[in-house]
């Protein structure tokens, strides 16, 4: 079983183009969809409402930069602070070019700063070749998923 | 001067107030001021006449007080000769002096005269050299000396001759100098409390002084106000020396210091009554008072012009920025104050000038010579005697008088004077050899005038243009100071508005583009998924909506650059803009391969000092500019030139475009504003703003001329780097 791509993102528009651009790239991966940084979190530490999720960390972190209650850089933070999640991608998903997001991202560890095009097509095969590269072809550290991609021919 | 004067120390040790003798033209009673007994006496009394004269004494004795001069106690006869006697007390003894008497002239007395002749034309004098030269007329008259001149001594000690009354036949010492030594310490001190001394013939022989009460000896007999009082061997060989038989010294005392003599000489023996010297030390202590009232009008005056200029240069910085390099901006008052050539303002390492200055890097190492060895405050007429590199810049900086802003930095005004070459006549060679065969001390003998050269010095720095100096630091510290606390309010101020307003463009940025993407992209979503269903005409006005969605992230974009223009910091290094204009012009020419564009790039061009980063952004606007609005010319002409102004160096650029309207050229350069429509020629109308904004932000100008379809010209110019050492 392919593990799940956890897309974090508070707007609900660019959730659903986002969500269409995902499922137009085909992508078997579930996705898990967080609205806020805090349940993020959550999910990622399997607490709160996310207390009795499947054990695993997601293949991928799509996260938007600007989230309520904590924001994209904070969740970034702690998950290269913490030794269990320290080896998931994530990539950040911005409206912004701001070159102070770009650089605290990648100062923070970030796999890859995307800013969503303006342009529909543009913004689905980006999302296609960021879920293709990080979810699928990328190889994941030892113990995430490897089994499973030796398992699927 | 390059050689020592001689060493006096020897006449310094001479006991010249109790001599133990007096002069022979008159004689001498000492008696105790307690009881009146008798003391001691000179030796030229007739037998028995000490007796009787004492007998004949008719004064008070409690009524003479320590600290003054002989007064007038009546005549006496002795024989057939009758003496004018005058008394004056010194510690426990009253001095009693004996002279052969002169006839009382009543009203006609020198002092009156002195009172209506002298002081009626003292009070027109306007200045210290006429007032000295009225002094010396008045004492030939008064006197008949042969010679009077008026002395005064510099800061040196050395006498300067300020007035001189002669009579034929005698040599002129006017403009002449008497050495320090001429006048020994003690003497000085003698004359600063005694205000007159006379000696009526130089050739004298000395009447010894002898006790009769054995609790005396004769060399314990203070004569410092003794008008007998016989005088110092070696100043007797002086006047003679001088071919001078008779002398006379009255003091003048300014403020408590002996400030000058009138020093009156004559070939023959001149006797002077006691009434005549009155007279005279009258005219000493009324030269003194107009000397003194004149000078601190002098000083008062100057005062106030020192205070005036220093006001003006300081109101002048106080409206300024209140750098401290904006006091160049008022040379003349900067100048004026101190009397100086030059002026210079040093700030670290890089140096202004004003009027006549050594080299800035001269300037900046004496500064730092300065700043190592001094505190707030140098001043020196003599640079080159104390610091040998300034012997290169002697002729403009003799003179330096320097005062320190900060005690951190090296911020300092420097202000110079050049050297002036002076001739000092001597009375004599101030050196001349004075121990002779015996080893005994003579005074010089000779008082022909001997010129000496003096090199290396500038005229001196009076204490009232140091104190203006001072003042002009601490009123400069209190500007800065008040301007570096504003500044950091401004600072804050500037820190909350710029915070504001990143957080407004970070804003700006997100939740701006959000809804524009949305736009975009359900529009494409509906057109993916409707399409088919749609009209021709539906689908044109969904094109428009996503163009124009599409248009406002652009313009959102251009925003953002333009406002993280104004924010970025500077970076400057000189850059040469040659190579930038040549690599703009192949980048430009390749991406227009389809046109014919002829360009002409002047050489050289300027190097200027900038951010390299963001003169490239200016100068590329201006290059693509020139490139879009000459789209339709064939052939295009685009031409790249240098050009040096006042304000800086800079490049122009020009066209043969489409142009513009002169009516509209204040348009041209802000936010958003464009002369052509959006079909015509693309863009956003921020290309301009974007390059005013990138060179005022390195304190340049930007400008444009044109005319509607004759082509335009678009230039800049940027302050160049400062001057450093």
């Amino acid at each position: 079983m392919l593990k799940p791509i956890l897309l974090v993102e508070d707007d609900k528009r660019d959730l659903e183009l986002t969500l269409i651009a995902l499922e137009r790239s085909q992508l078997a991966n579930e996705v898990v969809i967080v609205r806020d940084g805090e349940l993020a979190l959550d999910y990622l530490h399997r607490e709160g409402d996310y207390a009795h999720r499947v054990e695993g960390n997601p293949a991928v972190i799509l996260l938007d930069l600007k989230l309520p209650k904590v924001n994209g850089l904070e969740v970034l933070r702690v998950v290269r602070g913490t030794e269990s999640l320290r080896s998931i991608p994530v990539v950040m998903l911005t409206s912004s070019q701001e070159e102070s997001d770009v650089l605290s991202s990648y100062e923070l560890g970030v796999n890859a700063y995307v800013v969503k095009p303006v342009e529909f097509k543009q913004f689905i095969a980006t999302i296609a070749d960021l879920g293709m590269f990080w979810a699928v072809l990328n190889e994941p550290p030892p113990g995430s998923v490897r089994p499973l991609r030796r398992a699927q021919p | 001067m390059d050689l020592p004067l001689p060493d006096r120390a020897q006449c310094a040790e001479e006991p010249i107030t109790t001599p133990g003798a007096i002069q022979p033209h008159g004689r001498m009673l000492v008696l105790a001021a307690d009881d009146g007994h008798f003391v001691a006496h000179s030796e030229n009394w007739p037998d028995q006449a000490i007796d009787d004269t004492i007998a004949a004494l008719r004064f008070d004795r409690s009524a003479l007080a320590c600290g003054y001069g002989p007064v007038a106690v009546g005549t006496v006869e002795c024989g057939a000769e009758i003496f004018d006697v005058t008394a004056h007390r010194q510690g426990p003894l009253i001095f009693v002096e004996f002279e052969p008497a002169s006839p009382t002239d009543g009203t006609g007395a020198p002092i009156y005269s002195v009172a209506r002749r002298f002081l009626s034309s003292l009070q027109q004098a306007e200045t210290v050299a006429a007032l000295s030269a009225l002094a010396a007329a008045e004492m030939r008259r008064l006197t008949g000396f042969g010679r009077c001149l008026v002395l005064r001594f510099d800061s040196e000690g050395h006498g300067e001759v300020l007035a001189e009354v002669l009579e034929h036949g005698y040599d002129s010492y006017a403009q002449h100098r008497f050495p320090a030594s001429d006048v020994p310490r003690q003497l000085r001190e003698l004359y600063r409390i005694n205000h007159i001394g006379v000696i009526p013939d130089a050739l004298y022989t000395p009447v010894r002084l002898r006790c009769v009460d054995p609790a005396w000896r004769p060399d314990m007999l203070d004569l410092s106000y003794a008008v007998l009082r016989s005088v110092s061997p070696l100043h007797l060989e002086y006047m003679r020396n001088m071919g001078t038989r008779a002398s006379m010294s009255v003091s003048i005392v300014v403020r408590g210091m002996l400030w000058g003599l009138i020093s009156c000489h004559d070939r023959a023996v001149r006797c002077l009554s006691f009434q005549t010297r009155a007279a005279c030390e009258h005219l000493g202590r009324l030269l003194s008072m107009q000397i003194e009232a004149k000078e601190d009008n002098e000083e008062v005056a100057l005062r106030l012009e020192l205070r005036r200029l220093m006001l003006e240069i300081v109101s002048h910085l106080a409206d300024s920025d209140a750098t401290l390099q904006r006091l160049t901006d008022t040379p003349a008052p900067l100048l004026r104050m101190a009397r100086a050539q030059g002026a210079a303002i040093v700030l670290d390492d890089a140096c202004w000038t004003v009027g006549v200055t050594p080299a800035p890097q001269q300037i900046c190492a004496l500064a730092q010579w300065i700043a190592q060895s001094a505190g707030e405050l140098y001043v020196t007429d003599r640079l080159a005697e104390l610091w040998p590199a300034a012997r290169d810049f002697q002729a403009t900086a003799a003179g330096v008088l320097a005062i320190s802003i900060s005690q951190v930095h090296r911020h300092l005004i420097l202000w110079f004077r050049p050297e002036i070459i002076r001739t000092i006549q001597w009375a004599g060679d101030p050196r001349q050899e004075v121990r002779s065969s015996d080893g005994r001390l003579h005074p010089r003998r000779s008082f022909a005038t001997w010129k000496e050269q003096v090199t290396g010095r500038s005229m001196p720095w009076s204490p009232s243009e140091i104190n203006a100096a001072l003042e002009l630091r601490q009123a400069l510290i209190g500007i800065v100071l008040r301007r570096a606390q504003e500044m950091a309010e401004v600072a804050t101020e500037l820190g909350r508005v710029n915070k504001e307003l990143e957080a407004f463009s970070y804003t700006v940025s997100h939740d701006l583009r959000a809804p524009m993407r949305h736009i975009s992209g359900y529009v494409d979503l509906v057109l993916d998924t409707e399409g088919e269903q749609l009209s021709e005409r539906s689908h044109r006005y969904l094109s428009h909506v996503k163009e124009a969605a599409a248009y406002a992230v652009q313009l959102v974009d251009a925003l953002l650059d333009f406002s993280r223009l104004g924010r970025a910091a500077l970076e400057r290094t000189m850059v040469d803009t040659q190579t930038l204009v040549d690599d703009l012009v192949d980048e430009l020419t390749r991406q227009e391969q389809s046109r014919v564009i002829e360009w002409r790039v002047a050489r050289p061009l300027p190097r200027l000092w900038v951010d390299p980063l963001l003169l490239q952004v200016a100068v590329r606007n201006l290059l693509s500019n020139a490139v879009k609005y000459t789209r339709d010319r064939d052939p295009a002409r685009i031409s790249i030139t240098g050009i040096s102004t006042e304000e800086g160096d800079g490049l122009e650029v020009s066209d043969n475009g489409v142009g513009f309207q002169m009516k509209y050229v204040d348009k041209l350069f802000g936010v958003f504003q464009r002369l052509h429509q959006t079909e015509e020629f693309e863009g956003t109308g921020i290309g301009l703003a974007n390059v005013r904004r990138i060179i005022e932000r390195h304190g340049g100008r930007v400008w444009a001329r044109g005319e509607l379809q004759q082509g335009a010209t678009f230039g800049f110019a940027i302050p160049r780097r400062p001057q450093e050492s």
